[in-house]
């Protein structure tokens, strides 16, 4: 029980960090890995307000598949800043054991970042109507989490840039959080971050916009 | 001598022929992706014959191609596209 909690705390976990909307025309391949989880995001975006998206997701024992859409509610775009406010919200399927459930995720995000400094905080539902599986606690799943970045250097965009960030989780009724640091490298349209959790996992996540 | 004043001449005038230069502020941009992006963005312009851009300085610098320019309607439309403000000459 504890081993598939912790499973899909993390795989949950893992959802998050993505540019839901980008400029009109883009397309963004998002990958995100654990040591029991995988998932690939791909999300078209129609106008930088508004993209279409889906996700794929796998652990031990489910894997998800679940078309969304993604809306820029606000932006604020100052000189040295951006602040930004998303919505997610997608239904699709969820394969467990040879049968298909329902699943519906929401997604509420807001972001400011400059050059220097980085704050983001989601939270994230799903409702998956796996009743067969008798070892999920409860069918809806809510999942806060904030991070906090700061770049200890300024680098132009064709160059390599570095980000330090921690990550809080807060996962279902759970009163615990946890706190993983992760260190984030991008050049140009590739990103990718590495993670350590202080409980000996690892993340790894990698996104590309073309 | 005729033959070398001409071809000094032509060589002379040649700047006269290159592309326009424009640079615009960008409110907003402050990531690589969004450098990217706009950057993308220009270069599917026709008239567009070199884009520098600047995450430092947060700019944008277009070199149009002969004869040909971008007005300033046109540039801040592309960059509200791509989800930024123009600045031009310190004004929004």
């Amino acid at each position: 029980m504890r081993l598939l909690a912790a499973t899909i705390l993390l795989f949950i976990g893992t959802l998050a960090i993505a540019h839901p909307t980008s400029y009109k025309g883009a397309t963004g391949i998002m990958s995100y890995n654990t040591p029991t989880t995988n998932e690939l995001l791909l999300t078209y975006s129609l106008s930088h307000r508004f993209a279409l998206a889906t996700t794929y997701l796998r652990d031990s024992s489910s894997e998800f598949y679940i078309p969304r859409a993604n809306f820029l509610l606000a932006r604020w775009n100052e000189h040295d800043s951006q602040a930004n406010i998303y919505l997610s919200g997608g239904s699709g399927w969820e394969k467990f054991n040879n049968k298909t459930y329902s699943a519906h995720l929401a997604e509420l995000i807001a972001d400011w970042e400059s050059r220097k400094y980085y704050v983001y905080l989601e939270h994230q539902y799903l409702r998956r109507n796996n009743i067969d599986n008798n070892l999920l606690a409860t069918q809806d799943y809510n999942h806060s989490k904030a991070r906090f970045g700061i770049a200890p250097f300024l680098a132009e965009f064709d160059e390599l840039n570095v980000w330090a960030i921690l990550q809080f989780d807060k996962h279902l009724n759970n009163t615990q959080i946890e706190a993983t640091p992760f260190l984030r490298f991008y050049i140009r349209n590739v990103l990718w971050e590495i993670g350590a959790g202080f409980n000996g996992s690892f993340n790894f996540n990698f996104m590309i916009h073309l | 001598m005729k033959k070398l004043l001409v071809i000094l001449s032509i060589l002379t005038s040649l700047p006269a022929f290159a592309g326009e230069e424009v640079q615009v502020g960008v409110k907003g941009m402050v990531c690589a992706f969004c450098a990217q992006g706009i950057e993308k963005k220009f270069k599917g312009e026709p008239a567009v014959e070199k884009i520098k851009v600047s995450l430092e300085k947060k700019y944008v610098k277009l070199t149009f191609k002969d004869g040909q320019k971008l007005s300033k309607e046109k540039i801040s439309e592309l960059l509200k596209d791509a989800g930024y403000e123009a600045v031009f000459d310190g004004t929004k």
